[in-house]
């Protein structure tokens, strides 16, 4: 998994790692039972706080995404989510509301937007197709 | 981390104020560093920062206010104090006809704790000649040993003045990556970090927490990801420029033709939707870093033609 922190997006740095960890699920890239890089290592190469990245394996385990095997580190799960469909479906409204309002910002049209979300999940669906094979 | 407030801070200075005769080097200072954070003291040289610094540490006496760490007053409880707390100045010095393996010796005979195996680890890792005398180091050998003194020692409290002006990229990316690894691996939770600095990118990963001081007094203390959060720069581009174009909370700092840049420093997306609203034909918003926060802070933007 690599990962990539850039100060310039506004978005907590700690969230910017639960994000890019949560990506490399959907996609694939890292599968359930993976294991994800200790925390020591993995602060110093990116040179942050040990603690943001403590806060960030939290909030995926908080979330279903890893879980923690005592003296043995942190792994991807199957994905099993501990929330309820309906709180998942209002966590997942929140996030496509910004989407809505971003492209209302930047003058998307609403044809143009779900043509563009139905070309992710396509694109997603490829990556994980792909990283299956390999 | 959430601070739990409840505890005693790690530092707290209230109303700091000392003279140098007529001079105010410090001008009414207040923070308060919570256990486990990593705080950034931000300032131009001469801003105050050593000064503050050498407060906490029973070098010089305040003029007025008080200063606190771990709850005790350093001038009161120095041997207290300072058996919790390691030191890396700017200028390290140490006692020219000692050996490195010599000078380790001699500080660890000060202190309580001293972790032989991070000793070692760290001596291996900045390939530090043990029995060459302190007067032959360079410049970055110096700043490393200085960091092992200090790291073995396992305090609860680790004040860095300036530790990477002076050392080369090399150095100073081996001396981050030792502030992380070594010394928070102990007991995150309770590692403090104090670090003054104006190199402020190199350590921009590492802030939890800031203040800017200038003329001794503090310009700004924030949460590092509220600061990215609140301080951003809009770029709008529109299709015919706009003589005049006010937009409460944003201050036009560059304009260059149909292109406006704009600097925010209050709530971003609120001011977003404001100049989205005279119909830009792109907007784009980026955050600005500890750096650039800083550099806005000290110097009022001015509209460049």
């Amino acid at each position: 998994m690599v990962f990539e922190l850039n100060y310039k997006s506004g978005k907590p740095v700690y969230l910017q790692v639960v994000d890019q960890v949560k990506a490399a699920v959907a996609s694939g890239a890292a599968r359930p039972g993976d294991p994800l890089p200790s925390i020591r290592p993995l602060a110093e190469d990116l040179r942050v706080n040990r603690n943001t990245i403590a806060k960030a394996y939290g909030e995926l385990e908080s979330q279903g995404v890893i879980e923690t095997v005592v003296g043995k580190g942190c792994f991807v799960t199957d994905q099993a989510s501990p929330l309820r469909k309906d709180a998942r479906t209002r966590l997942l409204t929140a996030e496509v509301d910004a989407a809505v309002v971003q492209a209302h910002h930047l003058q998307i049209a609403r044809a143009e937007f779900l043509r563009l979300a139905e070309e992710r999940f396509e694109s997603f669906a490829k990556r994980r197709a792909r990283a299956s094979q390999g | 981390m959430t601070p739990m407030t409840a505890e005693t801070p790690a530092i707290e200075i209230v109303n700091l104020v000392r003279r140098y005769g007529r001079t105010e080097a410090v001008n009414g200072l207040s923070l308060r560093v919570e256990p486990g954070r990593c705080y950034g003291f931000f300032g131009r040289n001469g801003a105050g920062k050593t000064t503050t610094i050498k407060c906490l540490l029973n070098l010089l006496k305040p003029t007025r206010g008080s200063v606190r760490v771990f709850g005790r007053d350093p001038a009161r409880h120095e041997v207290e104090v300072k058996s919790r707390l390691a030191y890396v100045p700017d200028q390290v010095a140490f006692y020219p006809w000692m050996t490195v393996a010599q000078t380790l010796e001699y500080f660890a005979s000060f202190r309580d704790r001293w972790n032989r195996d991070t000793e070692r680890l760290l001596v291996d890792r900045f390939q530090l000649p043990l029995d060459r005398r302190t007067s032959h180091l360079s410049k970055g050998q110096r700043t490393e040993l200085a960091l092992v003194t200090a790291i073995a020692a396992e305090p609860d409290l680790l004040v860095l003045d300036e530790p990477t002006s002076g050392l080369d990229p090399i150095v100073r990316r081996e001396f981050i990556r030792t502030v992380i690894g070594a010394y928070q691996e102990g007991a995150p939770g309770r590692r403090t970090v104090f670090v003054s600095t104006h190199l402020i990118a190199e350590f921009e990963g590492l802030i939890d927490e800031f203040t800017i001081i200038d003329h001794g007094r503090e310009v700004l203390t924030l949460d590092a990801d509220t600061a990215r959060a609140r301080y951003q720069k809009i770029y709008a581009r529109f299709a015919s420029p706009p003589a005049s174009l006010a937009v409460e909370g944003a201050q036009i700092v560059h304009r260059q033709g149909r292109e406006l840049q704009f600097l925010v420093s209050g709530d971003a997306g609120a001011v977003k939707a404001r100049i989205a609203a005279h119909s830009p034909e792109t907007i784009e918003a980026e955050a600005l870093t500890l750096e650039e926060i800083f550099v806005s802070t000290l110097q009022a933007p001015e509209v460049r033609a």
